[in-house]
């Protein structure tokens, strides 16, 4: 267990001031500032940073939980050495980030928001960066490499390996399991009551990517492709008779 | 070429970061002139006769955005808007972290315009470096006597608070940035009240972006008259565009609004070798494309606003013909569900499962009836929101679809071939 009171005592006078420059004792709007102090010493926010802030700014807990919940840049769950980002948006995909993502993957053998192994890489597909004229770009721990190729991710990758990569690497108080992210390692949800199909069952009815409902759809003699019988065109009215062929859109 | 340098100026050759090289090439000339022989109404009545519109999405106008606040003797803010997270856009970050000086010299003059003594700026997360270069900036400035108490001896007194957000696209929207700057989960907030009349701390406020903020020292400098007369009458000025995607010198280019698509593209350095522009995303990710045909039109708010998309923040990204636009959809559609904060249900759950529509059309498990439900979905969505996040999906979605359904009928029909044995 570490000692979470130097690092504290060390973040409480920054804090102090972060409080105090905002207008009429508004002080909570400092909480994301401490958070990102806490982040920038431990690598993480740990829920003892986020008890401290709470009692800084004169918050509850869950008001400084739920804020920080929010912010895909708080790790809430401690990270590898390098947060590796490249970005997966627009003119980056159009690009090649597809091919570099891919070359990601398969050289730290992890997927979107995990941690390898040895606890040096965390990997996760970020959104736009705002540096699409260098595309595809990406961020080590928050600060930009451009123009990405297969070669560059893995002479960025050796270099942090042997240390000698040009952005420092994060300080780690606490080695990383491997799902990084709280949401997803809160993704799998609860089987349910008893006779609701199990949402964690892959092809099963509850399954969220649709494959088995598509699967079972096929096999049944039953409608790929639901055309509206004659009948039920006339029961529905005249107007409708005369442009079937009416567009979705219009509800 | 009509690519012009006012707010470019000097990037790339001079070291703007540096307060002394600003002030030697004209910086904080204008502040100095504002605040020691201008009203703050003189200030604001420029920015409304130059015909300013906001640079950050709506294109509302700068001046008129001004005159909301009401005169009810209460605080006011400046909030700056530098959470530069649309898809495509990346001008803001440049002028942040290139001339972080011009950037708060238009700050100041804004703050000033409208009467009020503090400001803050909202850095998106990610601008790490950014963050450092402004606070920097901002220590610099304080320390010259720009900044502070009692401003060139003229009695005014100014605070600019620096602010970074932590990862969040919806934090540009200006209700979920004053959430988020008063330290809440970045949603946003039912309107009205409008932030001009219940904005930060639940006092008057205007929400201004970067590039915004950053022309107000032009105008002072040349006057309305200057920048009034560029471009087309309703859309006038100079704009920094962001090009990026399937062109040769993908980068930020500053033109006259009105300056045709085409030229942009040529300004870009062109098309790849052997290829052909087949679509244009005019504004950010949330706009709907444009087609070839369409690459004559002039680029102003109006005129894009006239053929059914917009101008947005004032980024282009060209797609050619080898562009797979499921692909492409994908990558938007995941992006806004990725960043949709949940508060409304057609956003959350819209985003959600046209990603997963996507998914399975691109993993060749998509039906026929997938294809109409895209666009039936994301339409559905649409004002639903409190919000234009949920708004968002239709314009390239839909326009995608319609134009190149080939490419999302090819997809679906090897699907069906294996899933059906005829």
């Amino acid at each position: 267990m570490r000692d979470f009171a130097p690092v504290a005592a060390q973040i409480e006078p920054i804090a102090k001031r972060l409080m105090a420059q905002y207008p009429n004792g508004n002080v909570r709007s400092a909480l994301i500032p401490i958070l990102h102090e806490f982040q920038n010493v431990e690598g993480w926010v740990s829920p003892e940073a986020l008890a401290q802030t709470a009692a800084w700014v004169g918050e509850p807990l869950s008001v400084v939980e739920s804020t920080a919940s929010f912010y895909t840049l708080f790790h809430r769950r401690p990270v590898g050495r390098y947060v590796l980002q490249p970005c997966r948006n627009l003119s980056c995909l159009i690009n090649g980030a597809g091919e570099v993502m891919a070359h990601f993957r398969e050289r730290l053998g992890v997927g979107h928001l995990q941690t390898t192994e040895d606890g040096l890489f965390s990997y996760e597909e970020a959104e736009c960066l705002a540096a699409c004229d260098r595309a595809p770009c990406m961020q080590v721990n928050l600060q930009f490499v451009y123009d990405l190729t297969k070669e560059k991710v893995d002479e960025m990758l050796a270099a942090m390996r042997a240390g000698t990569y040009d952005v420092p690497p994060l300080p780690q108080t606490e080695k990383p399991g491997r799902d990084w992210h709280v949401a997803s390692a809160t993704e799998k949800r609860s089987k349910g009551a008893h006779g609701v199909p199990d949402p964690n069952d892959p092809g099963g009815l509850g399954d969220a990517s649709g494959a088995g409902m598509i699967e079972r759809l096929a096999k049944q003699p039953y409608p790929i492709e639901v055309r509206p019988t004659r009948e039920r065109l006339v029961a529905d009215g005249a107007a409708r008779l005369q442009s079937p062929a009416s567009t979705p859109s219009e509800h | 070429m009509p690519v012009v340098k006012v707010l470019t100026e000097g990037i790339g050759e001079f070291d703007l970061r540096d307060l002394a090289v600003y002030r030697e090439r004209g910086g904080y000339v204008q502040w100095k002139r504002a605040v020691t022989e201008l009203a703050p109404a003189d200030v604001a009545d420029i920015t409304m006769k130059s015909g300013l519109r906001g640079r950050g999405g709506a294109g509302f106008p700068t001046g008129r955005k001004w005159s909301f606040l009401p005169n009810n003797g209460r605080p006011r803010y400046m909030v700056c808007n530098c959470d530069e997270a649309e898809p495509g856009t990346f001008k803001d970050h440049m002028l942040l972290e290139e001339t972080p000086h011009q950037v708060l010299e238009g700050i100041l003059l804004g703050t000033y315009a409208i009467g009020s003594q503090h400001a803050f700026i909202y850095i998106r997360g990610e601008f790490e470096r950014g963050y450092r270069i402004f606070e920097q900036a901002v220590a610099d400035a304080r320390a010259a006597g720009l900044l502070g108490a009692n401003v060139f001896g003229s009695g005014y007194s100014v605070e600019v608070t620096v602010q970074r957000g932590a990862g969040a696209y919806i934090c540009g929207e200006e209700t979920a940035l004053i959430n988020s700057l008063e330290g809440r989960r970045g949603e946003p907030r039912l309107k009205p009240p409008f932030p001009a009349v219940k904005g930060l701390y639940g006092e008057p406020t205007v929400v201004n972006n970067v590039e915004t903020l950053a022309t107000l020292p032009h105008l002072l400098a040349r006057g309305a008259e200057w920048f009034a007369k560029v471009g087309p009458e309703r859309s006038p000025g100079y704009k920094i565009v962001s090009v990026s995607g399937h062109v040769r010198k993908p980068g930020n280019y500053e033109v006259p609004l009105g300056t045709p698509l085409r030229e942009l593209l040529e300004i870009a350095g062109g098309p790849r070798e052997g290829r052909r522009i087949v679509a244009i995303q005019p504004g950010g990710g949330s706009s709907a494309c444009l087609f070839e045909e369409h690459l004559d039109l002039g680029y102003d708010f109006d005129t894009m606003a006239a053929n059914g998309t917009m101008l947005g923040s004032g980024a282009i990204v060209f797609f050619d013909d080898s562009t797979n636009f499921v692909e492409a959809a994908l990558a938007l559609v995941r992006f806004y569900a990725h960043e949709s904060c949940g508060q409304c249900t057609p956003c959350r759950e819209g985003a959600h499962w046209l990603e997963v529509t996507l998914e399975r059309i691109l993993n060749g498990g998509g039906l026929e009836s997938d294809i109409d439900m895209l666009v039936a979905v994301s339409h559905q969505m649409t004002g639903l929101n409190l919000c234009p996040l949920g708004d968002s999906i239709e314009p390239f979605l839909a326009s995608v679809v319609k134009r190149f359904e080939s490419q999302f009928r090819t997809y679906v029909r090897s699907a069906q071939r294996e899933a059906m044995p005829v």
